[in-house]
């Protein structure tokens, strides 16, 4: 791989920055509200607060537009598979909000039925605290959420999902290599076979003949 | 004053008509213990009674007698709540006891079809079996639980294995073709993985 850059230079960095750029700006979020602090982020959207103001304007309710996973209110275990599946259905690059005690820690259900914390099932970016949390602690971790991407490096990401994406496919074409010689193989000992057959029958019938 | 006189006198009529027994736990409200075979029949006349009209079934209750003070008698309880939108403030409640090794009670998803998930939930939380019902299955609770969560001797914070989610596609398909739509492929389901699991979830 001699097009990849090893190390960060003046174009890569460059790139990076306007990626970051574009993603800190434009964070669609994706509302997984179930309990009191769906109502919370409600407040934060609209006007008082309003949460366009750092270009989270659009609230898409499909997990297939949308760039960061809020989860705000309590995760019982029956919904647990669904938010989990909802998680696998974004597409990369995805952020995820823990909002309030509940999404958190499980908050103060400490029962059979209550997920403790839903980093038991999906990865989580940012935490905030609260029973429901402020519209302002909501900002406060958009705006960590944000500091975060600045840090990350679409182009070492690349790099390594390259990487990844060239093994798989060396491991994909050595897999068709042996199917397929194992298929010729199995052809020629076929054909083999047949060609012996034959040439049984015709010793057979020239005997046949002679007599 | 008038409703409280109504309830009183379908209260005699009950304890007249199938042997139920008024309960005097019941402080704030009336109260009847029905005995279970003779459930559907006084829910019947409940409903169909042109001066009672108790046409709205309010809430099913389980009820967990274990800890509770002072008790005789069948362990479980299954409460009824009904209530009369013809007559104002109508209101009454019924109640089944009910044995633990043989916990049955019949079904009234015939005459409300409010009771079909308030069973399945009795069903879920205290293991109450509603014979005749069309669909008894857990309401609230993973597929994989093993056990029911509101029943005295059920350790409240005992977390169980979870693997894989509820397989409730057929019925919506079923709704679908209900409604004219012809199902092209029937979605499959979703088997439990043994490396796929809730993190924190605990295997018997």
């Amino acid at each position: 791989m001699g097009n990849v850059a090893e190390k960060p230079n003046i174009i890569t960095t460059s790139l990076d920055f306007l990626v970051n750029w574009g993603r800190t700006n434009s964070l669609w979020p994706f509302p997984y509200g179930t309990a009191c602090c769906a109502i919370e982020f409600m407040s934060t959207e609209v006007g008082r607060y309003d949460l366009s103001r750092i270009g989270s304007e659009y609230v898409r309710f499909t997990p297939r537009q949308s760039d960061v996973l809020l989860v705000a209110g309590t995760i019982s275990y029956k919904q647990a598979p669904i938010l989990k599946r909802m998680y696998e259905q974004m597409a990369e690059p995805r952020w995820v909000i823990a909002m309030g005690a509940c999404a958190s820690s499980g908050g103060f259900y400490d029962c059979y039925c209550t997920v403790p914390g839903i980093d038991h099932i999906i990865p989580v970016d940012v935490y905030i605290g609260g029973c429901p949390s402020r519209p302002e602690a909501f900002f406060d971790a958009m705006f960590d959420l944000q500091k975060k991407i600045k840090d990350e490096s679409y182009m070492k990401q690349r790099a390594e999902r390259v990487k990844e994406q060239l093994e798989m496919i060396k491991a994909k074409t050595a897999e068709a290599k042996a199917e397929a010689q194992e298929f010729a193989r199995e052809k020629i000992s076929l054909a083999k076979d047949f060609v012996v057959e034959k040439e049984q029958e015709l010793v057979k019938k020239a005997q046949f003949w002679k007599e | 004053m008038e409703s409280v006189e109504k309830t009183e006198k379908i209260a005699a009529l009950l304890e007249e008509k199938f042997g139920a027994k008024r309960d005097a736990k019941a402080r704030w409200d009336v109260a009847v213990v029905v005995a279970a075979e003779y459930l559907p029949n006084a829910v019947e006349f409940l409903k169909n009674d042109p001066d009672i009209r108790m046409d709205m079934l309010v809430d099913i209750a389980g009820i967990d007698y274990l800890t509770y003070p002072n008790h005789e008698g069948p362990r479980f309880a299954v409460s009824y709540a009904f209530k009369s939108t013809v007559n104002q403030g109508c209101r009454l409640r019924l109640k089944v006891l009910v044995g633990e090794d043989c916990p049955k009670v019949p079904t009234l998803t015939g005459f409300y079809d409010s009771a079909d998930w308030l069973e399945r939930e009795v069903y879920d939380q205290f293991g109450i079996v509603f014979t005749g019902h069309p669909d008894l299955r857990r309401l609230l609770n993973h597929v994989e639980f093993v056990g029911h969560p509101l029943r005295k001797d059920y350790p409240a914070q005992k977390r169980q294995w979870l693997s894989t989610n509820d397989f409730l596609l057929p019925e919506l398909e079923k709704r679908l073709e209900k409604l004219g739509y012809r199902i092209v492929q029937r979605s499959k389901e979703v088997l439990p993985n043994d490396d796929e699991f809730l993190e924190g979830s605990i295997r018997e």
